[in-house]
């Protein structure tokens, strides 16, 4: 009776929400507080994929979506990001019967990372993806190692596990789990022979703490890593990206499988690899995930083209304490040819409240800036006193980089002088901020 | 003076942006006529801190800093010697745990200190992460700085911050935070603490300084990014701890 009751208050609730435009966590908490065992008692899909991780998840959670759905699966999944157990729970039972079954194939759940053990209290996925685990959001996050210990009760001993064999932190999940498939990249053209950045998270091994190795990097500490002593290594790998052409956008897998990249960076190759990893776990054919891929356009925006005056502008959507997003976009741009400006803008770190906390700039390596074709850059907002410190340790020669606090005044600069092409780097929550100041590209 | 700055397990010990104090300092060191080298020291590796002008630690993860104790153990008599004849040190961080008689882990496993203060650290499955307002004996402006740990710190006598308008300090919110004596500063507070206060910065190269029979020229550079973002952090913080004892009253 009470999860009858749960399941009609979750679906009222849900209706109502809609109507009036509110989100959809509400529901759930309702119903989670009739019947708190209620993800125990309904009947689930036979596919319940799980995705967490610091980066990537939305965007393989939403490529997840489009593969099996393309295949004639009927998925669910949390695309408004409720990741919390309440938002899993409004969208368990608003696709439930009134008797309790979902009516779905699969069940796709972007997870947040430190909520998973409470999501996955009642249920537990059949295939659970971690994307990764490295610095990002500290202030909400702690480090790695914390998010680490938080996910690991969340992971059931039946589930199958589909890990990134070249993340030498989020890898040790393995440890002591049966059933683990591994997804990864071979060396190829952008592998470096040690690891990059500026701090080297992986230079101790997280499970001995000795000295690791590296036999070639992709970014960061991401790629063949092998401890010195305890014999924690890159494992072979079983989904296994065997070429990589970012200059032609072209992407091989298991050395059969050709996909064209929409976005060419090493983000969207380890994003389209996770994907691919957990479609093939639940039955798609690797023509069809490479179909439908080829086709794929990312949703959710974070690469927007613009122009500003004479400018041609492409917003690159970095999070804010999230030092490998930069880096990896602060990477894209030194990879350009021509000659262009480069506006990164720091104005809320959080959406709520100043935070004194910027130690996270400390992590980007802005050095990457440091090459021929970058002829300008412009730091703006809130911070730019604390960016422009961090810019004062780089190499960048000084008349290169300026600072203008007001994001409307450093738009309006650069709209007036001079037609390179023109990168902003910046956070979700302050890219409309310069949006409201440039023209829209489809 | 040619100065001498021995930076611990700057890999091991690196969150946070920690080595940033290392940079300011020593950025700040040569831009009044100073020649200073950093000497790195990783874990196995041997140092001598008798020709140290400044010890550093940074902050790292609860395994690093198990990890980087088992190392640090060994320095324990000289880095007690060095301090008692009052060379300057920065343990920021989980690095200032270690100076403490004992840090236990949220398992309950005790670690010894190397024992230089009387204090103890208890480390747990909460985190205390929030932004930090608070006064100093040393200087009367104030000290700006984000929190960001899962220890409490009991029986220290001694705080490099006396008082907390705002944020968790040693041993709970409003506490006093950190550890000064002597030439010994440790904080656990994120920033970097030297970049965020860059009067922190001029008290720690006048206890170099100090150590060396000299006294900072009244003449010294002055870094206007570091200024001008101190200046902004320490109004809004301030103004959020008076709308905080507003909403109280």
């Amino acid at each position: 009776m009470r999860k009858f009751l749960a399941i009609i208050v979750c679906k009222l609730g849900r209706f109502v929400g809609r109507l009036v435009g509110k989100g959809s966590s509400m529901p759930g908490k309702f119903a989670l507080k009739i019947c708190p065992d209620i993800l125990a008692r309904v009947q689930l899909p036979p596919h319940i994929i799980a995705v967490t991780g610091s980066n990537g998840k939305t965007s393989t959670v939403e490529m997840i979506a489009a593969i099996l759905r393309a295949d004639g699966k009927n998925v669910v999944y949390n695309e408004e990001g409720s990741n919390q157990i309440e938002g899993v729970t409004t969208l368990v039972l608003t696709h439930a019967t009134l008797g309790g079954k979902v009516k779905a194939d699969v069940l796709l759940i972007e997870s947040d990372e430190r909520y998973a053990a409470h999501s996955f209290k009642f249920f537990h996925p059949t295939e659970f993806v971690v994307t990764n685990l490295y610095r990002d959001q500290l202030t909400r996050n702690g480090h790695p190692e914390w998010v680490y210990d938080a996910i690991l009760p969340a992971i059931h001993p039946e589930t199958e596990l589909i890990l990134n064999a070249d993340d030498p932190l989020s890898s040790c999940f393995a440890n002591g789990h049966s059933s683990v498939r591994w997804f990864g990249l071979d060396r190829c053209s952008l592998s470096t022979d040690a690891p990059t950045g500026v701090y080297h998270d992986g230079a101790y091994c997280p499970v001995c703490r000795a000295p690791m190795e590296y036999d070639y990097v992709h970014y960061n500490h991401i790629g063949a890593y092998r401890c010195t002593r305890c014999g924690h290594a890159k494992p072979a790998t079983d989904y296994t990206a065997t070429a990589v052409d970012l200059e032609n956008g072209t992407l091989t897998i298991d050395g059969t499988v050709t996909i064209q990249l929409a976005f060419r960076s090493i983000y969207n190759v380890y994003n389209i690899l996770a994907a691919y990893a957990a479609c093939r776990r639940a039955g798609a054919a690797p023509e069809k995930i490479a179909g439908v891929i080829n086709n794929y356009i990312l949703k959710n925006g974070r690469m927007q083209k613009f122009t500003l005056g004479q400018h041609h502008g492409t917003l690159l959507t970095s999070k804010h304490e999230n030092s490998i997003a930069y880096d990896t976009n602060l990477r894209y741009v030194a990879s350009t040819k021509a000659d262009c400006a480069v506006l990164i803008i720091v104005d809320a770190v959080s959406r709520k409240y100043f935070t004194s906390e910027t130690s996270w700039l400390w992590d980007i390596d802005f050095d990457q800036l440091n090459v021929p074709q970058v002829k300008k850059i412009v730091l703006s907002g809130r911070y730019c006193n604390d960016l422009a410190e961090r810019f004062s340790f780089t190499a960048i020669a000084p008349s290169v980089w300026s600072v203008q606090p007001d994001i409307a005044a450093a738009a309006a600069a650069l709209k007036e002088d001079g037609s390179e092409d023109l990168y902003v780097v910046t956070c979700f929550s302050d890219r409309d901020k310069l949006l409201a100041h440039v023209v829209k590209e489809g | 003076m040619e100065l001498k700055i021995i930076h611990f397990y700057p890999d091991l010990m690196s969150l946070y942006g920690s080595y940033a104090n290392v940079s300011v300092l020593r950025r700040y060191l040569e831009a009044l006529g100073n020649t200073v080298t950093v000497e790195t020291v990783a874990p196995g590796q041997e140092a001598d801190l008798s020709q140290a002008d400044f010890l550093y630690m940074g902050a790292g993860t609860e395994r690093s800093q198990k990890a980087a104790l088992a190392d640090f153990i060994r320095f324990g008599g000289a880095v007690k010697a060095a301090a008692e004849a009052g060379t300057a040190m920065l343990f920021a961080g989980t690095a200032m745990e270690l100076l403490g008689k004992s840090v236990t882990d949220a398992g309950g496993k005790v670690y010894d200190g190397i024992g230089l203060a009387g204090f103890t650290s208890v480390q747990g499955k909460k985190r205390f992460v929030e932004d930090v307002y608070g006064k100093t004996d040393l200087y009367p402006q104030a000290v700006v700085g984000f929190m960001n740990k899962c220890g409490i710190v009991k029986g220290l006598e001694t705080p490099l911050l006396t008082s907390l308008s705002m944020g968790y300090g040693n041993d709970g919110t409003g506490t006093p935070e950190g550890f000064h004596w002597k030439n010994v500063f440790a904080s656990q507070l994120t920033g970097p603490i030297l970049v965020k206060n860059p009067r922190l910065l001029e008290v720690v190269a006048a206890a170099i300084y100090q150590q060396r029979g000299e006294t900072l020229p009244a003449e010294r550079p002055v870094d206007r990014w570091a200024e001008e973002g101190y200046a902004i952090t320490a109004e809004q913080l301030s103004l959020r701890c008076q709308n905080k004892s507003l909403s109280v009253n």
